[in-house]
């Protein structure tokens, strides 16, 4: 019965989703207040019925009621209750479910929010969210409802969840990635709005700017959980694989990024105001694109359900629709944008063309990669694949020049820069960071070329940061007085930028001096890898709820004394007939050491992979730091819109809050 | 041409080289990094007319002959044949095979050939849910009247 | 008008990228033409699967519209489709299952012939029995020659023995409705043809 109301509710959100794209749109075109003023109450219905919607779905899973046939193919007795849960967005249908339910939540937010935004503005955005929801909703309840019956004949236990997919981290990777990805659908309707009504003044700037952060700090954490899943979960240790479905979160992201930098440039300088629309609408079309790749059936396996090619054809329609119609929408109304502001070859505003070009020609790396074996295979070429080696290639020579930019880019003045004294700062910089990463490299036991580039290039922005900070708070006399003078946004700069180095350093390390080993190994046997001494105490066989295996004990030794008891398990998922490695980490600082469990050998001997994976936390810690900028950055008092709006509710958005706590800010930045 | 121009004319030339270089060194890199798909019969005969040289990295689908795994006694270093409708080739592997990894079972692997008829791999792919072969491998061998892994055997020289 | 063009290019970029997405759509393997289509059934020789000392050949699908239908007990995808089958095998389908047991592979839990026999009975008695007799494929050979991939799949066989569709995938009443139904109203009304021209 739930199952049948969870339906009907959907349906509901779709009427209100068509209201909301009809009303507040007409309204705004005619002028009439009584009309835009029900996108607000609108917003809130589609969301309070997608999240009943969503609770009756989660409730079939909690109660095991495999007669709906989405559980059935997700969902087992056997699978404890965190599980059953998380198994609502472990398959196609349900994680569309959780799509749309985080857009209601967007949509409301922005409807909450945005009480300083001037309400026919706030009405065409909502307006352009209802449109793009409507799609959603259609999509969802003509092509995969969840909620669809296996009667009379239903199975008496589900097929279980992917175990991939029971873990941690894959419990909130993808509601994070989604917070991500739909989180520039409102982005992408304050362009949108923006062409429509012809005003893509400064303000529209500012207003995108905090949602656009939002969006890209729920990606970037989204991304680093799922690399971090991956490291931990496939047993390959590995943290990046360039596959399909990271590429497609991949590319939101640098598109992201390449946006931040450059609504700054807009709402600052009044300039590149064309390019910020079109990397707005294309972040967007980026995410809408991933999912399309991840969802349509181009990737996933054959004999699963999704051997229906409407679906992929609706989503295509879908992207036509919204990508091919906002496209066309920019094409027309693009020209007649005319950017004022004058700047010279030597200023911020040129570090930051060069940001988004490489950015941008970062995203065509990762699209042309992705999409060039199906290209290829379709042209009747054969098939192929894109070798981890050349995204690896490509990302380092982009990356020399990106970095090259980044630490001088703060540095910079708007407008023009005195070239001499950039000269100087960079110069010192340069000298710091190549003697630093000479006397690290050499000092070490064995010398790489990566490592050491790695090195240079963040000690690069490291100096070139703490000179920028010192630049800023070096007029106002007093250090401390000065660095209370800066702006949490700037903060959120540095440590965004200091994030990336640490990242870097994290890669270069990892890449460089990774060691492995696969062994073969008897109980008893011991092998030495990087001054750590592993030893295999026995194999035992194992039993969880719902998989049996076997799980190695091994006991590692440094300088003669025990270090760490790891247990690697090897685990054999009974009712999805699969095997999982489940790898077994000493966590540290500076080092990682990893061990999983291979396949069993003859003579009571396994096989055995051991890594120490050096600095490889540096790289999530890294991302973490970015994320942290970008929630320093959305507490700066500039970017509160609503004071009211917001006490009324801090629970749902959280980073909107810290703000008060900031004390007194007063604007240093330019 | 006044200065302005002549500025504007240099700064877009330079722009159009650097995105020259840049397409260039993309597709360079690109053209090193495509791994081609063959099984093991195109290998041996010939893919539309063109065999791939020694030397090449490459992706390679066919059954496992049963009975051809050899494993070290005393590392991970393994040998398999692989076959799909006529000739075998054969296969080394330095390292832990996935876990579906099975004799008679269609596996991925990619590496480099070596010799006319030998791979070695850098990786070895299986996959085993209700897929038993991988897609592109049953799209090569779909409807031939294949040499069956278990009778392969009989064909070697 | 040249700026225009400039200002277009993302569009056509994008409608670029979307012609070679709407062709891998359609290229999907699920999608994809077996050149076993309009050939005959490779020959075989097979034993059934709940008794060894009958053997089945070619000639099984003489004369007769049938689906052969590949599935396992450890296929999850084909529990499902039971139910429906069993309702299409009511309304007068023959269906011939063709068989291939995963547990009789050592590694993964070795199961015994009569274990397995009695999984088949348990799961045809809880979902429906569809088949008419099953062709126990257990080195895959046959399997192998008619191009599967996996389980389940499903063909449909022409009464000269002729492959005439190739389904990856669940049977359900979409598919049915949309793949099988036409070709298969078209051959029983050839073959009622026939018997009445032959009376």
């Amino acid at each position: 019965m739930l199952a049948e109301l969870g339906h009907f509710s959907l349906v509901l959100a779709l009427l209100m989703a068509i209201l909301l794209a009809i009303y507040p749109l007409w309204g705004a075109q005619r002028g009439s207040a009584t009309l835009m003023a029900t996108a607000r109450p609108l917003a809130i219905g589609v969301f309070l019925f997608t999240a009943f919607a969503y609770f009756c779905l989660s409730w079939a899973f909690f109660e095991n009621d495999f007669t709906v046939a989405y559980v059935a193919h997700n969902s087992n007795t056997l699978l404890p209750w965190y599980y059953r849960l998380t198994a609502v967005w472990g398959g196609h249908e349900g994680s569309f479910l959780l799509w749309v339910l985080i857009f209601s939540v967007w949509t409301v937010a922005v409807a909450v929010f945005s009480s300083s935004i001037p309400r026919e503005f706030l009405a065409r955005v909502l307006g352009i969210l209802g449109l793009v929801g409507v799609g959603f909703y259609l999509y969802m309840l003509l092509a995969s409802n969840p909620f669809e019956r296996l009667l009379p004949f239903f199975p008496v236990d589900g097929r279980d969840l992917n175990p991939l997919l029971q873990d941690f981290g894959m419990i909130i990777h993808p509601p994070l990635l989604y917070m991500g990805y739909v989180g520039f659908s409102v982005v992408f309707a304050f362009a949108i709005a923006a062409l429509i009504a012809g005003r893509l003044d400064s303000t529209w700037a500012r207003w995108s700017r905090p949602w656009t952060l939002a969006a890209w700090i729920f990606l970037t954490l989204g991304i680093a959980l799922g690399s971090w899943w991956a490291y931990k979960e496939l047993g390959w240790g590995g943290w990046w694989f360039w596959d399909p479905v990271e590429n497609a979160s991949f590319m939101p992201w640098l598109v992201g990024t390449a946006l931040l930098h450059s609504l700054a440039v807009t709402e600052k300088r009044k300039v590149f105001k064309s390019w910020t629309v079109l990397l707005a609408i294309s972040a967007f079309c980026l995410s809408l694109l991933g999912t399309f790749l991840v969802r349509s059936g181009i990737l996933v396996s054959v004999h699963s359900f999704a051997s229906d090619p409407t679906r992929g054809l609706f989503i295509l329609a879908l992207l036509m629709l919204v990508i091919g119609g906002s496209l066309l929408l920019y094409a027309l109304r693009a020209p007649q944008l005319r950017s004022i502001g004058r700047y010279q070859l030597v200023s911020r505003e040129m570090m930051l063309i060069g940001n988004n070009i490489l950015l941008s020609a970062a995203t065509l790396v990762v699209l042309l990669g992705t999409l060039l074996p199906l290209v290829h295979k379709e042209l009747g070429l054969g098939s192929i694949s894109v070798g981890a080696p050349f995204f690896d290639q490509m990302f380092v020579y982009l990356t020399v020049p990106f970095v090259f930019l980044l630490a001088m880019g703060p540095l910079s003045r708007w407008k023009q820069q005195s070239t001499s004294a950039l000269g100087r700062h960079l110069l010192m910089a340069f000298g710091i960071s190549v003697s630093a990463a000479l006397l690290i490299g050499l000092g070490s036991d064995s010398f790489s070329y990566m490592a050491t580039l790695g090195l240079v290039l963040s000690i690069w922005i490291l100096v070139a940061t703490v000179q920028e900070v010192r630049q800023r708070i070096a007029g106002s006399g007093e250090m401390f007085a000065g660095i209370k003078q800066l702006t949490p946004s700037h903060w959120g700069m540095v440590l965004g930028h200091l994030g990336f180095a640490v990242m870097i350093i994290g890669i270069a390390m990892v890449t460089s001096y990774s060691q492995e080993r696969d062994v073969r190994m008897a109980p008893g046997d011991s092998i030495e890898l990087a001054g750590y001494t592993f030893q295999l105490q026995g194999v035992e066989p194992l039993r969880g709820p719902n998989y049996t295996g076997h799980v190695a004990i091994m006991d590692i030794y440094a300088n003669g004394k025990k270090l760490n008891h790891l247990e690697a398990e090897k685990r054999f998922y009974t009712v999805q007939r699969s095997v999982m490695t489940e790898a077994a980490i000493d966590v540290g600082l500076t080092r990682d050491l990893y061990v999983a469990l291979g396949e069993q050998l003859n003579n009571g001997a396994w096989a055995l992979r051991v890594y120490v994976k050096p600095f490889i936390r540096w790289i999530w810690a890294g991302a973490l730091l970015m994320a942290i900028g970008g929630c320093l950055s959305l507490s700066d008092k500039r970017y509160r819109m609503a004071k009211l709006a917001h006490k009324a509710s801090t629970s749902e958005k959280p980073q909107m809050g810290k703000a008060s706590a900031m004390g007194e800010i007063k604007r240093a930045d330019v | 041409m006044n200065p302005r121009r002549k500025q504007r004319l240099l700064a877009v030339s330079a722009v159009l080289v650097v995105v020259a270089g840049a397409i260039g060194l993309m597709l360079y890199a690109l053209g090193q990094n495509i791994d081609l798909f063959y099984t093991p019969s195109e290998i041996v005969q010939g893919k539309k007319g063109v065999k791939p040289q020694v030397g090449q990295r490459l992706r390679v689908g066919g059954m496992v002959v049963e009975g051809s795994v050899r494993r070290d006694p005393d590392s991970l270093a393994v040998n398999f044949d692989l076959v799909d409708t006529g000739p075998m080739i054969t296969v080394s592997y330095q390292g832990i095979l996935p876990d579906l990894f099975r004799e008679g079972q269609g596996i991925v692997a990619t590496g480099y050939l070596t010799q006319a008829k030998h791979i070695e791999a850098e990786e070895v792919l299986a996959k085993h849910d209700e897929e038993y072969m991988p897609p592109e491998l049953a799209e090569a061998m779909k409807g031939i009247k294949h040499v069956k892994p278990s009778e392969a055997g009989y064909q070697k020289e | 008008m040249k700026k225009l063009s400039l200002f277009l290019l993302p569009l056509l970029l994008f409608l670029l990228v979307s012609v070679f997405l709407l062709q891998g759509l359609f290229s999907d393997p699920t999608e994809r033409k077996s050149s076993l289509l309009n050939r005959g059934v490779p020959d075989f020789s097979l034993p059934d699967v709940m008794n060894d000392s009958i053997v089945y050949g070619p000639e099984v699908f003489d004369n007769q519209i049938t689906l052969l239908n590949v599935w396992g007990t450890w296929c999850v995808t084909c529990a499902y489709e039971l139910p429906f089958l069993t309702q299409l095998r009511e309304q007068g389908v023959r269906i011939v299952g063709l068989y291939y047991e995963q547990d009789l592979d050592p590694d993964f839990g070795a199961k015994s012939l009569r274990q397995i026999r009695l999984d088949i009975d348990k799961k045809l008695g809880q979902l429906g029995n569809p088949y008419a007799f099953n062709i126990f494929d257990q080195q895959r050979s046959l399997s192998l020659d008619l191009g599967v991939t996996g389980a389940p799949e499903t063909f449909l066989i022409g009464p000269q023995g002729k492959v005439l569709l190739h389904h990856i995938g669940d049977v359900n009443e979409r598919v049915w409705q949309q793949k099988f139904e036409s070709v298969y109203q078209r051959l029983s009304g050839q073959a009622l043809n026939q018997q009445e021209s032959v009376r």
